[in-house]
């Protein structure tokens, strides 16, 4: 983990490597201690909120004393056996996946398309086009969300997976990053495709989107956690239960007076793709922050 | 990270169509190129007209009419913004807004660059400190409300902590002085490893020079973060401050799942406002007139930020 963070970061990289080959004395041991407890505190509180949710996931029919329910001298996965045997929690995890994987592999594939044509094209209107897809990230959600529902519910959309699905499909950032990827590509070797006699599709799809590999795993990254923690549109386009995704349902479990328990062994389970794809691919997710962070 | 990669996301200069190379002029409807363009735009710009310029145009136009269940609508000029204006929960949600966003952005600030400041530098596990502290950014803010609930609730850590030191506990929820600060602290919880992490990216930009040189002055460490790294973070923070600040304009998720604008509407905000006409009440239009006072606040900071970062650039 800690090496993934360093590559992204270069210059911390370079003196953390400095650091290794230098051999610890004990009077820069007795420097640096002071700077790692403070950083193991705030560690500790920061990771505070996980290490809760854990504990009272396997404390389930306990009265919830303090400080007691933190150090659990029992643990129980009982709570978890209900949540996965419930009828409700495996269809929204599911759904939350659907939803996820299905709008990321879209999301990729139309935000690479028209980052590739606005690169590399020229055409009509480029610019104008360009433009007007950019300036519209202005715009709050809070705003459009309203129209957005009475859109889809006239489409017949609402209680539907694609009606959910589709009106997030068009982001405009992905595809920003996109066309400011693809345009660093060589023109050459879109020639040369164009000479071995690749048809326009054949060369974006042999050419173009295996030079984008780094840049589309971190979207990816970016675009799963964020479908996959969606809240506000799933919940309003989704009415019945068994079409809830797991954020909308964590949130319905809370009001139905569920223990907590219950709620926290779902949590968990809502949270352990989030943590995986943070683990596995941290490292594609931190560079997609500095791009989105830089000026 | 390569230099192409770590170029900016947010509108910079047009690349010059030159690029290209030129070739001869043709009418772009016999051109092959420009068909191509067209079609590979297709999906992007058609899902992007129906769903985000539609509905942007709609919820302005919206704003201006009544919109009934029944579908219909009727134009009827200002007076849902004149309603508004005369609307004692408007201008509670906009104080209620206000108040978080003033509560929230400096704590943030504060936080975020002190994290950065200390995360920058070579130390043994910093990237697992680093990866810890980040965490909280990819998780979802439905679990974190669920979580920050009971470690907030009337008999939950915190008040444990403060009753172990003869203090009395405090309604961080249910008090209506309390509660935005309790979001407040919850925002910054799970976004300061975000911020952290692009003041850290500004600050390893900042070439090692400068501190040598300081360094050979005599210059304390206080002394070089005051002149040489905050002058060369300018416009990472600023990018922070407005960034946190159109967030914070926008808390949603955590309110809605925590105290649903209360109690007594402490915590309601101008979305969970636009919210709660909206899908409460089914108030459209109403809604909408909120909507674009939103935007309105959203595009000034926006326009102040450009004015801010393009003199620093």
């Amino acid at each position: 983990m800690s090496e993934t963070m360093a590559t992204v970061l270069p210059d911390s990289s370079e003196r953390t490597r400095q650091l290794k080959r230098r051999p610890m004395t004990v009077r820069k041991l007795s420097r640096l201690l002071p700077m790692h407890l403070l950083l193991i505190v705030i560690a500790l509180v920061t990771a505070f909120p996980f290490y809760a949710m854990l504990v009272l996931s396997v404390q389930p029919g306990q009265p919830i004393q303090m400080p007691q329910a933190l150090f659990p001298t029992t643990i129980s996965f009982d709570a978890f056996i209900e949540t996965l045997s419930s009828r409700n929690i495996p269809r929204w995890a599911l759904n939350s996946a659907i939803y996820a994987i299905v709008s990321t592999v879209f999301v990729l594939l139309f935000a690479s398309m028209a980052g590739y044509a606005f690169a590399k094209k020229r055409f009509p209107g480029r610019e104008v086009i360009f433009w007007v897809l950019v300036a519209m990230l202005m715009i709050p959600y809070h705003l459009t969300i309203i129209p957005q529902y009475i859109l889809v519910g006239d489409m017949g959309g609402l209680n539907t997976m694609w009606g959910m699905l589709v009106p997030t499909l068009a982001n405009t950032s992905a595809m920003f990053l996109m066309r400011q990827f693809i345009h660093g590509i060589p023109d050459e070797l879109l020639d040369a495709a164009k000479i071995d006699g690749a048809g326009e599709f054949r060369t974006f799809w042999s050419v173009i989107l295996p030079q984008t590999k780094p840049i589309l795993a971190t979207l990816a990254t970016f675009v799963f956690l964020a479908h996959w923690n969606d809240f506000l549109w799933p919940m309003i386009s989704q009415q019945s239960v068994e079409n809830h995704v797991l954020t909308v349902g964590l949130n319905t479990l809370q009001e139905e007076q569920v223990p907590l328990a219950t709620i926290m062994a779902a949590a968990v389970i809502s949270f352990i793709p989030t943590f995986l794809v943070f683990i596995f691919f941290q490292r594609y997710f931190v560079r997609g922050v500095m791009m989105t962070g830089m000026k | 990270m390569t230099s192409t990669t770590t170029r900016p996301t947010l509108p910079a200069t047009p690349e010059p169509p030159a690029a290209t190379p030129p070739r001869r002029r043709r009418h772009w409807w016999n051109s092959k190129e420009a068909i191509a363009g067209y079609i590979f735009i297709g999906p992007m710009v058609l899902l992007f007209a129906v769903f985000r310029i539609w509905p942007a145009i709609y919820g302005i136009v919206l704003a201006f009419g009544d919109y009934s269940l029944r579908r219909t609508y009727t134009f009827i000029g200002l007076d849902h913004f004149i309603e508004l204006f005369q609307d004692a929960i408007f201008w509670d949600a906009l104080k209620v807004t206000v108040i978080f966003a003033a509560i929230q952005m400096p704590l943030a600030m504060i936080v975020s660059l002190g994290m950065a400041q200390l995360c920058n530098r070579a130390l043994r596990g910093m990237g697992i400190y680093r990866s810890i502290f980040f965490l909280p950014t990819v998780t979802s803010s439905v679990l974190i409300a669920l979580v920050f609930m009971w470690i907030f609730s009337g008999s939950g850590p915190i008040n444990a902590l403060l009753e172990m030191f003869g203090l009395e506990g405090v309604g961080w929820l249910t008090d209506r002085f309390w509660v935005l600060p309790t979001l407040a602290i919850l925002s910054v919880w799970s976004s300061f490893g975000y911020n952290m992490l692009i003041l850290l990216a500004g600050m390893l930009a900042i070439p090692t020079e400068y501190y040598e040189a300081a360094s050979l002055d005599g210059a304390s460490g206080w002394a070089k973060f005051w002149h040489i790294t905050l002058p060369n973070l300018k416009p990472a923070l600023f990018f922070v401050l407005i960034i946190e600040t159109i967030k914070s304009l926008q808390t949603f998720d955590s309110i809605f799942v925590m105290t649903g604008g209360g109690p007594a509407r402490g915590s309601y905000t101008l979305t969970f406002m636009i919210y709660d006409q909206g899908f409460g009440y089914f108030n459209f239009g109403y809604a909408s007139a909120a909507g674009v006072v939103l935007l309105i606040i959203t595009l000034a900071l926006s326009l102040i930020q450009r004015k801010i970062v393009g003199k620093n650039d």
